[in-house]
């Protein structure tokens, strides 16, 4: 154990960005499903009449994509070459490292369905829409989702029935940061000021820093038999 | 296992108390409404309604008292029985302000007030104007242990020692849950450097059988609170379910526990389960303060107390209620114990017949 866990939890990030990019057909087929995803919401809604359900499908597509992508991360974690690398790091860094990738490939995947939704739904209600909150939103929502799911996946996977579990296991435990990013996303586009949505960026740093920290603790007794 | 029977008296003893009290204890008079719509200056008959109230058996004095420092005699007309009663009133045309209430008095009932039942037109408003002296009222014989009356919520009010009880036993069989499995991830911790150390499963198993009963009697106790609390909200709210936020927290957490009794079911091999059924149970008791607890501090919702303390304040609880409302919960703490007590032993029987 030379390295120190900064250091580690960078070798890992790298070694993941390489079998991505060696894959490339995993996020090709994670926004084809994102695509046809926001094409049938388009088909059924054909327009959205308001702030709030521009916020709440929004949302949905996030979640039901994260859930995508989490299924995908469940099996390419299987990939030899990183199973090896896993065995070799401390279990602390390969969970901030995985929940580091996850966050930022959902935040990507989320960066796809706002530019998909301005496609589809236009910006008819979004007039007075904060820009920088919205993305605030993006980041810490997708982040939650990233640590809670990554967290989850980890679990599922150890049960052995991991697709099948994951979906019980982790629709519960994203429910407080859902709700919470929902409205904050409604507020973002009612435009109202970062002040009266405080409480909203709280509670979301909160759940975050709380996410993290329970699967910071709890990853360890997870890892390794 | 040694069992101690004194809490299991105690625990039906108060819950015997409780069943008694909470349905026997009235409700303290009031007055309910009045078919005077609207007020003006000159002469207005009209009918009050009471509830609980004595009419019929004492010396009524009525009163329309404005702002507490203007008060205009009314005169009874007649006393039909005890919760109905005829009046009328000669109104002046200055008066302090547009801030009216009913005040009835008799020595039985005491003082019954109803506020600002009706519209007030066409008077003169004068800050300056005061009666020269407030009537002065007579202490009631009838209500020296009763539940208050509160609109809307009136004899429902009983619900408090079932529905709020049964979450404060809910939190405590999660928090017993939420120990068992830190107890349980502790005790099976293998050495720091990974050599692998058998772990004695009868070290383990208790601590998981614990965990896992105690979170499903907690759940029976959620499923109880959340049935008084729907029946509750028919009566209050107008409707079987609402879009509160503590409301539809408690259904969340119901869901996260029976995920957690899925993941449970779903293992196989004793040792992993025990070690994954902890790891989720930690985040589902975390998940639950962060729902009930947290959340609806944030959130405009129908519950007392909101925005501020998801609970009862001192002034939603009064005496005469809190007398009940203790033994309530601490009764209904020791049933769930007593239940998780008798579940523990029956699965441990299971177990070892399993064994032999």
């Amino acid at each position: 154990m030379a390295l120190s866990l900064f250091s580690e939890i960078r070798l890992l990030l790298g070694k993941e960005w390489k079998s991505e990019f060696r894959r490339k057909d995993h996020f090709a087929a994670l926004v084809i499903y994102l695509l046809s995803t926001l094409f049938i919401c388009y088909l059924s809604f054909e327009k959205v009449a308001d702030g709030q359900t521009w916020g709440a499908l929004l949302w949905v597509t996030g979640l039901f994509t994260s859930f995508n992508a989490m299924h995908k991360a469940l099996d390419s974690s299987h990939h030899p070459q990183l199973l090896h690398l896993y065995t070799l790091a401390r279990p602390t860094a390969v969970i901030i490292s995985r929940c580091i990738y996850h966050a930022i490939q959902i935040a990507a995947l989320n960066v796809c369905s706002l530019l998909l939704f301005l496609l589809f739904f236009g910006d008819s209600v979004l007039g007075k829409l904060d820009w920088g909150q919205l993305i605030t939103g993006l980041v810490l929502g997708s982040t939650g989702l990233g640590i809670t799911l990554t967290f989850v996946a980890s679990l599922a996977q150890r049960t052995g029935n991991g697709v099948g579990l994951m979906a019980i296991l982790g629709f519960p435990l994203v429910i407080p940061l859902l709700i919470t990013i929902v409205k904050f996303t409604r507020l973002a586009i009612e435009g109202v000021t970062w002040a009266s949505n405080g409480y909203q960026l709280m509670l979301l740093v909160v759940l975050n820093v709380l996410a993290m920290v329970l699967a910071y603790l709890l990853f360890p007794y997870l890892w390794r038999e | 296992m040694k069992m101690h029977f004194g809490f299991k008296i105690l625990c039906a003893l108060l819950l015997m108390y409780v069943a008694i009290f909470a349905f026997l204890t009235p409700l303290s008079p009031a007055l309910l409404q009045t078919d005077l719509s609207e007020i003006k200056p000159g002469e207005h008959s009209f009918t009050l309604t009471g509830y609980n109230t004595h009419f019929a058996e004492g010396n009524n004095a009525l009163f329309l008292i404005n702002d507490s420092t203007l008060s205009i005699p009314c005169t009874i007309t007649e006393v039909m029985d005890n919760s109905h009663v005829r009046a009328s009133v000669t109104m002046p045309n200055e008066i302090h302000s547009k801030a009216f209430a009913f005040v009835l008095n008799n020595q039985v009932d005491g003082t019954v007030f109803l506020e600002s039942p009706m519209k007030v037109t066409d008077f003169t408003v004068n800050a300056e104007l005061q009666s020269s002296q407030m009537p002065k009222f007579q202490h009631g014989e009838a209500s020296f242990f009763s539940y208050p009356y509160q609109p809307i919520i009136m004899e429902s009010i009983r619900n408090l020692m079932w529905h709020v009880p049964m979450w404060f036993t809910m939190f405590f069989l999660m928090i017993i849950s939420l120990v068992q499995s830190i107890t349980v991830l502790v005790k099976g911790q293998r050495d720091g450097d990974q050599t692998i150390v058998a772990i004695n499963p009868a070290l383990i198993r208790p601590h998981d059988n614990k965990a896992a009963m105690s979170a499903a009697v907690g759940m029976v106790f959620c499923i109880l609170g959340l049935v008084t609390g729907s029946i509750w909200a028919r009566f209050t709210w107008d409707a079987w379910w609402t879009k509160d936020p503590q409301l539809n927290g408690a259904l969340a957490v119901f869901i996260v526990y029976s995920a957690y009794f899925i993941l449970r079911n779903s293992i196989q091999q004793e040792e992993n389960k025990w070690k994954l059924a902890a790891i989720y149970n930690i985040f589902a008791c975390i998940l639950m303060f962060v729902l009930l607890m947290v959340l609806p501090r944030f959130t405009e919702g129908l519950h007392p107390g909101k925005s501020g303390n998801p609970a009862f304040s001192q002034y939603d609880l009064d005496s005469s209620l809190r007398t009940i409302f203790y033994p309530a919960t601490i009764g209904f703490i020791l049933l769930g114990y007593w239940i998780y007590n008798i579940r523990l032993r029956i699965l441990k029987i299971e177990q070892d017949h399993e064994n032999l």
